[in-house]
């Protein structure tokens, strides 16, 4: 049960795969990656600054954890979130989960990203050949977020 | 008081942070009014304080928040991780 703040690039595979040996009496692992898209809105992005408030982020993310966990029942979890400048093509965030049953890892998983990207500290700055660009939170990044947890 | 500022906002007034004295406590803003008198750049950046974020030792609140001498006070626009 970790949760990572880290500036270097991780590699997916490891750490998926060091997760499910460390959960080998689980019926299921849910792994979530999300990358930097090359293009966003055509625009070529060069690469994204990720700026953190590593303090209050632990915190959310913990507070999220936890109400996710009253709710379904899992084994285990990871998240790996990066900040810093990140490069196209590379990954920003790993989330894995362990459960007994399917449901539970895809739920807690899918509710875990949807808290994220509403509430963790971290602000995303996109880098083009001649400008940059915050990325603003989107309308439809709070619709699936189930405010009753 | 300790003033923390992200991402835009932080680019705008061109400091990450702050340290302010209140005697008293303070609704959160009421510190951004004070904020906005000191001069253009602030009062820019703060344009739209409607629409940026608060936090008070890292738990979510709004602007009719009371913070005392002691909290630490995050300031920024709503966060784009993920």
């Amino acid at each position: 049960m970790q949760v990572l703040f880290q500036r270097k690039k991780f590699n997916e595979s490891d750490l998926i795969n060091k997760f499910s040996l460390d959960n080998k009496n689980s019926g299921a692992i849910f792994s979530f990656i999300g990358k930097v898209r090359p293009k966003n809105q055509n625009n070529n992005v060069l690469s994204i600054d990720i700026e953190l408030y590593e303090k209050m982020a632990q915190v959310q993310i913990k507070k999220i954890i936890k109400k996710l966990m009253k709710k379904y029942l899992i084994d285990d979890y990871l998240v790996v979130h990066r900040y810093g400048r990140v490069k196209p093509r590379e990954n920003i965030v790993l989330i894995v989960v362990a459960s007994q049953h399917r449901k539970e890892s895809f739920r807690f998983g899918e509710g875990l990203m949807d808290w994220i990207k509403v509430k963790a500290t971290f602000w995303k700055k996109e880098n083009y050949s001649n400008s940059s660009e915050w990325v603003n939170q989107k309308e439809t990044d709070r619709e699936f977020i189930d405010f009753s947890l | 008081m300790k003033i923390l500022y992200f991402a835009k906002l932080k680019q705008l007034i061109g400091k990450s942070e702050e340290t302010i004295c209140i005697r008293k406590k303070k609704k959160i803003s009421q510190i951004i009014n004070e904020l906005k008198k000191r001069n253009d750049v602030y009062n820019f950046a703060f344009k739209e304080s409607n629409s940026l974020q608060y936090a008070v030792n890292c738990e979510y609140v709004d602007l009719d928040f009371f913070v005392t001498d002691s909290d630490e006070l995050a300031i920024f626009p709503p966060v784009s991780g993920g």
